[in-house]
């Protein structure tokens, strides 16, 4: 790991073939410093050509929301609707990646339903104001982030305003009913303070290979991370792999907080990224179960978030049996936008099987 | 005129309206080409409705209604307590004294007043049960509105900037005539104090030309043939509520309307400089439009609908396309296959940013509560891919700053009103 205003005057130093390109070496600050892209890349999860950290401007705490403001360089990063994805590029204007980082203190799940509203003030003066992007990285997970244009080095006014919840809650969520949210922080921003964030390049050996820069250490805040398959809570019944994404399905036979009466069962899909298993939300998924040739349950399986799965998508069924059939299909990937290792992952992703 | 030196006429105009006062005024008249026509000495044949603007109103080539390009709203404060006769008489001689120095139209002047729930909590009685009058509330999850209570809402509209800003001027008692008509002696400002003042405009040109302004990127991509900031036609004639169906029918606020107006901060730097076009046209009209490139430039081919009929409905464009129309979302509050709400907004650039005056008309608040509640499509999101404002239609891209209701009552009663004015005949 080296400084990352370092590693690019090195290497530009040493090849600036490997950089074309690449405008805004040292000297432009944020700018669009950023090397290639990896070619051919795999439609799997891959090594990216770099990873960098963040900062934190500051933790607040209201209730039983904590909220974190975090920022690091400007970065690419590809939007997804549909099965369609968009790169977008650093803009030379861009000042940084923003970052707020809101969780439930009790649990410390990261709801992907706040939707952070980012308003940016300096001496009264609007600055910016931004609905900063559900998406996922491989060194923090599932965030909320935007590349964001600040007037440069100085003391921004930074409010965050998190939403009602949205996406269905089960077990003890306090947070069901709480209101709008409002988190206010003062932000010192220095471009000199954003080379300070770590910068690691990957080996080109390793760079466009499949697998995933390990999760970065979050200090204060969470992980994304949902439970491994040996801490999900019921009966684990298999696994499954769709767009490189892991599908572990559970049942629960208590399922009245998921809104079932005493003799049906729970029945939990947990999607998750390969080798970080970060949480996959923004999905629709639908599944059919088959007993003996005949449906015995088709619907969609909602996102749900529970204090014990964590973000998963559900449905409350009559009973499952041993050598039932499972299907689960993906209506629609994650609709969140991918920064650079995942882009090519979790778009095309085909229906799965499970004997349960 | 011909001279370098001097701000384009254009590029003057539009920022005539926003500062407003009489030295915009006088400057305007001096450049703005236009010779207005007055309006009748007998007012008795103007409509009941102030809302019934269509008919006054020119439309485009495919036969959709153009609004006024030039708006002003003063939100006003009723100084007395209880209404006297004396103020009615005041302000309903300044409004007369609008509608004769200009003809009713597009090409003149369009005005209506209306009135808060807060202005008729003064009476002991209450709004009678045909008006849906509630005080403005909070009507997204993710949204922390500020609620406006001024008493009265007045809006001004005009292709002509001099014209918005003369009537402006004559309210606050700063003009003895108007467009070569005398105004009367007593000005609106001798019964109300102008609270807050805000203005727009919306057509062809405008917003390519006020796009220089904090919420729209430095790269200028507002298309000049855009009538609104988001780079598309909107206010289809198919889209829009008929007069009549946002019309109070019974009571005695008959051919009165209801009126939202919220006041929306629009940042378009993700819209224009990190969306894709497709992205954009997904996210305005519905993916299905996007694949086949159904919508040219900004949106002229479309005619006088947004092709919803083309698209498939909400919830199967966000369970399979993880992605859902703004105009997809608004299909399903259609009643009779019509919307239910009226819709008068336009752009502004009011604080220095760029944003919104949502005006509508509707019959019932109840109608636009229902409409913004579709636009929410927190139903889609609670079962879909959807979040809530990701990928939701054009949420991502605004923040609803203020929220105010109001009664535009019948002329009889534009002025000053009680709660239950007697019933007529």
């Amino acid at each position: 790991m080296m400084r990352r205003r370092s590693f690019l005057a090195a290497a530009g130093a040493l090849s600036v073939g490997s950089l074309s390109g690449c405008t805004g070496l040292p000297g432009s600050g944020g700018g669009s410093s950023a090397p290639p892209l990896v070619e051919n890349r795999p439609e799997a999860v891959y090594y990216p050509t770099h990873h960098e950290g963040m900062k934190m401007s500051g933790m607040k705490s209201q209730g039983n929301l904590r909220c974190a403001l975090t920022y690091t360089f400007p970065h690419r990063f590809w939007l997804v609707t549909g099965r369609n994805r968009e790169m977008v590029e650093i803009n030379t204007g861009d000042s940084a990646h923003v970052m707020p980082v809101v969780w439930n203190q009790e649990t410390g799940i990261v709801p992907p339903d706040a939707n952070p509203q980012i308003t940016v003030t300096q001496e009264g003066e609007q600055v910016t104001q931004l609905s900063p992007w559900a998406m996922i990285s491989q060194p923090m997970g599932f965030h909320f982030g935007d590349n964001v244009q600040l007037s440069g080095d100085g003391t921004y006014q930074v409010e965050i305003r998190v939403g009602e919840p949205t996406t269905k809650r089960t077990g003890s969520f306090a947070e069901n009913d709480r209101g709008v949210v409002t988190f206010s922080f003062e932000m010192e921003f220095s471009e000199e303070s954003l080379e300070d964030i770590s910068y690691t390049d990957i080996p080109a050996e390793q760079e466009g290979t499949v697998g995933a820069v390990s999760p970065m250490d979050m200090e204060m805040m969470p992980t994304t991370q949902v439970p491994s398959e040996d801490s999900l809570p019921g009966t684990v019944r298999g696994t499954a792999k769709s767009g490189d994404a892991v599908f572990v399905v559970t049942t629960l036979d208590d399922v009245t907080r998921f809104g079932g009466t005493e003799n049906e069962t729970y029945l939990a899909v947990s999607p998750r990224t390969p080798y970080n298993q970060y949480m996959l939300p923004l999905m629709s998924l639908s599944g059919t179960v088959e007993r003996n040739g005949s449906t015995v349950f088709d619907d969609i399986l909602q996102a749900t978030i529970d204090p014990e799965l964590n973000y998963h998508y559900g449905a409350v069924v009559s009973d499952v049996q041993s050598g039932d059939e499972l299907t689960i299909t993906v209506d629609a990937p994650p609709q969140t936008a991918r920064h650079e290792g995942y882009e090519t992952a979790f778009l095309e992703m085909p229906e799965m099987n499970l004997t349960l | 005129m011909k001279d370098p030196e001097t701000i384009p006429r254009r590029d003057f105009l539009k920022s005539a309206v926003a500062i407003g006062g009489t030295a915009a005024l006088s400057a305007c008249l001096g450049r703005e080409d236009a010779d207005i026509p007055t309006g009748p000495s007998d007012l008795s044949s103007y409509p009941q409705r102030q809302h019934s603007w269509n008919n006054v109103l020119e439309t485009d080539e495919a036969g959709n209604t153009l609004q006024p390009r030039h708006h002003v709203l003063l939100l006003l404060d009723y100084t007395e307590e209880t209404p006297t006769e004396s103020d009615r008489n005041t302000v309903e001689g300044a409004l007369r004294g609008l509608e004769h120095a200009y003809e009713r139209s597009n090409d003149g002047l369009l005005l209506t007043v209306s009135y808060s729930s807060a202005y008729f909590d003064r009476f002991d009685r209450s709004l009678p049960e045909s008006v849906d009058l509630p005080p403005p509330k909070q009507l997204a999850p993710f949204e922390d509105p500020e609620f406006d209570t001024p008493d009265a809402l007045v809006h001004l509209a005009s292709d002509h900037a001099q014209a918005v800003l003369g009537a402006d001027e004559a309210l606050r008692g700063n003009k003895e005539t108007l467009n070569g008509v005398e105004q009367p002696s007593k000005p609106l400002t001798d019964a109300f104090e102008v609270a807050e003042r805000r203005t727009g405009f919306i057509g062809e040109g405008l917003p390519a030309e006020n796009q220089d302004i904090e919420g729209i990127p430095d790269s200028k991509p507002v298309d000049e043939e855009a009538p609104l900031y988001m780079g598309f036609k909107s206010g289809f004639e198919k889209n829009q509520a008929t007069e009549d169906r946002v019309t109070i029918q019974t009571g005695a606020f008959a051919d009165g309307a209801t009126q939202h107006l919220s006041k929306i901060t629009l940042n378009l730097n993700q819209w224009y400089e990190q969306d894709s076009r497709s992205q954009r046209v997904s996210k305005m009209f519905c993916p299905f439009h996007a694949e086949n490139d159904s919508v040219e430039g900004v949106g002229e081919n479309l005619g006088t609908d947004s092709g919803m009929d083309d698209c498939p409905e909400a919830q199967e464009a966000a369970r399979t396309k993880g992605v859902v129309g703004h105009s997809q979302k608004m299909v399903d509050v259609r009643e009779d296959d019509s919307p239910i709400i009226l819709r008068r907004d336009f752009d502004s650039t009011d604080e220095g940013k760029a944003g919104v005056h949502f005006l509508s008309l509707q019959r019932a608040i109840t109608d636009f509560e229902d409409t913004r509640e579709a636009m929410n499509g927190t139903d889609l999101v609670e079962r879909s891919a959807l979040g809530q404002r990701n990928n939701n239609g054009i949420l991502q891209y605004m923040n609803v700053d203020r929220r105010g209701n109001y009664l535009v009552p019948p002329r009889r009663h534009r002025s000053l009103p009680v709660a239950r004015p007697e019933e007529d005949g």
